[in-house]
């Protein structure tokens, strides 16, 4: 009989550190540190201390899961780069997972996952059959078109959001990095795309101004 | 006798994404060195964007890796030594390059080794052509314009430098100016081709100061001024005027590049070459007089081909490799910084305050 997968899950895309080692069904190490800057020098050495707590060598591996967001741009990138290089390296599959599933992992449907987008804004996307919404960037002041009998919101802002359109919240089922070990340990097995970021926001860039002279003749 | 290596390079801290595999054993191979640019994706925004060229990075990174390890006819597995750009210069690229680095170093047991883009390109001309310390480097690439004076891998004296733009923003600003596409620099290359260099008197910024210290935002904004009096007299720009403003504002670089390097190079000796790095050795006319400066200085001028000049993960390697070699080694904690002078003992010419010297 094969011996339980191993996947590590890690995220760095809000302000925290995060590391978990699933095997099988079971999270046998984690590790979270929050932390508003510095997961770039952290992340690495985090991994390593998540791999020796539970005495598995990174050749063990059979995946690794990786947060893609929505969330700090940066942190994100920085989870992402390590993870490609990572499994490339391992020749093994990098499954990109996002927070927002993350937090509808284990919740029961219908559910309004939550994450702050900040200046008033939130990432929102909704899990229902036969009416799932998003992922989008939503002002606050329009919460309301995402409403639906019996929703549940989990995430950041979650509580407001419930209070807003009138449904209940709850708390995630799992920390970031054990749900996205867990969801990943779903799709390992068929092919997936390289983990890309899902930033949702684009870029703040304005065009440029000065398009040059007119020319004469 | 050396052992042989094999050094994997990564770059990527302004708009290519690089990578490349060097061997070392007695000489040195370069056998594979890869580049992928996003002049495409920045051209809307008249430069380089940071959060675009961050995000584009973030992607192709691994990919540039396996189309280098890939060209060079090895496996990841043979790659010894990893040395990726861990500054200076656009933070979100550098990170996600010291990331994507850190997880091949981690997961394939192998040194990591942090180098400074500038001493990459710095270095290259030893990489090429195995030149001899100490020599006069001038170093003129994107964001960058500096004389260095290289005793040794890790041993730079900056001896004066651009306390503005660099040559390559001047040109890439004065083709956008002019509506000309980017970037600047062969463009603007190309249209003085039909121009007169005398026409418009343009100024040679700090000539008349001592030392080897440079500017060019002001000879940027005259070409600016320049543009705008022609147009408020004809209601825009002749194809003729165009050609000559462009021939006038490069005769300028030139003049000022030239007597600047006349003067770094009066201030040394006992060097072996004047070598040039960046895109303006590519520039015909920029290029020519510098040839002239090291002839009449009676040192050999050296320019390392376009393609190493410019950004490249080969010179990543290289300078990784010479400091491997000289003990280096970088844990997985190794930090981006979007600040790392090489000279860290001449005062600031650009950046300054708390942050310190950005280059």
């Amino acid at each position: 009989m094969p011996s339980d997968a191993l996947i590590l899950g890690f995220d760095t895309s809000a302000a925290h550190c995060a590391a978990a080692l699933l095997s099988g069904d079971r999270v046998i190490a984690a590790r979270q540190e929050d932390m508003g800057k510095g997961q770039a020098e952290r992340l690495m050495p985090l991994v390593q201390e998540v791999l020796a707590e539970a005495d598995v060598a990174l050749p063990d591996l059979s995946a690794i899961g990786v947060g893609i967001g929505p969330g700090n741009f940066t942190g994100i990138r920085i989870s992402v780069a390590a993870a490609r290089g990572l499994a490339l390296s391992l020749g093994i599959p990098a499954i990109g997972v996002s927070l927002l599933d993350c937090l509808a992992f284990g919740a029961d449907a219908p559910v309004l996952a939550c994450l702050d987008a900040r200046r008033d804004h939130l990432y929102l996307q909704r899990f229902a059959e036969g009416a799932g919404k998003g992922p989008a960037l939503v002002p606050f002041d329009a919460v309301s078109e995402w409403a639906l009998p019996g929703l549940t919101c989990v995430g950041q802002r979650a509580e407001e959001v419930a209070e807003r359109i009138g449904a209940t919240h709850a708390p995630a089922a799992f920390a970031p990095a054990c749900a996205i070990a867990r969801i990943a340990a779903t799709r390992w097995q068929t092919p997936q795309p390289r983990p890309a970021p899902l930033y949702i926001r684009t870029p703040d860039a304005a065009p440029a101004r000065d398009t040059g002279p007119v020319m004469l003749p | 006798m050396t052992d042989r290596l094999t050094i994997l390079g990564i770059e990527s801290s302004c708009d290519d994404t690089a990578a490349a595999v060097l061997r070392v054993e007695d000489g040195a191979e370069l056998m594979s060195s890869v580049v992928s640019g996003q002049t495409d994706l920045h051209e809307a925004y008249g430069g380089v964007v940071p959060e675009i060229a961050a995000r584009a990075h973030a992607e192709r990174l691994d990919l540039m890796v396996e189309q280098a390890v890939q060209q060079a006819g090895v496996s990841l597995n043979d790659i010894d030594v990893i040395a990726v750009t861990a500054g200076p210069g656009l933070i979100g690229g550098v990170l996600s390059g010291v990331m994507c680095a850190k997880g091949l170093a981690m997961g394939l047991g192998v040194p990591l080794v942090g180098v400074n883009h500038l001493a990459g390109h710095a270095l290259t001309p030893r990489l090429t052509d195995g030149v001899s310390f100490p020599y006069l480097m001038l170093l003129v690439s994107g964001g960058h314009c500096q004389f260095l004076r290289v005793d040794g891998p890790d041993d730079f004296t900056r001896l004066g430098g651009t306390i503005d733009d660099a040559p390559g923003e001047a040109f890439d600003k004065v083709a956008k100016l002019l509506g000309l596409p980017q970037p600047g620099g062969p463009v603007v290359e190309q249209a003085a081709k039909q121009g007169d260099p005398k026409r418009f008197p343009l100024p040679r910024p700090l000539l008349d100061r001592d030392g080897c210290d440079m500017s060019f935002s002001g000879l940027k904004t005259a070409v600016l001024r320049t543009r705008d009096g022609l147009v408020a007299d004809q209601g825009g720009l002749h194809e003729q005027d165009r050609a000559d403003l462009c021939a006038s504002f490069q005769a300028a670089v030139r003049d000022v590049l030239a007597e600047k390097s006349r003067r770094a190079l009066a201030g040394q000796s006992d060097l072996t070459c004047f070598a040039v790095a960046g895109g303006v050795a590519a520039n015909q006319t920029l290029r020519a007089a510098l040839e002239d400066v090291a002839r009449a200085h009676g040192v050999p001028f050296l320019a390392p081909p376009l393609t190493l000049c410019t950004d490249n993960a080969a010179m990543i390697a290289w300078a990784g490799w010479e400091a491997y070699r000289d003990g280096q080694r970088d844990g997985m904690d190794l930090s981006a910084r979007p600040r790392w002078p090489l000279d860290r003992t001449s005062p600031a010419l650009i950046g300054s305050g708390k942050k310190g010297a950005k280059a």
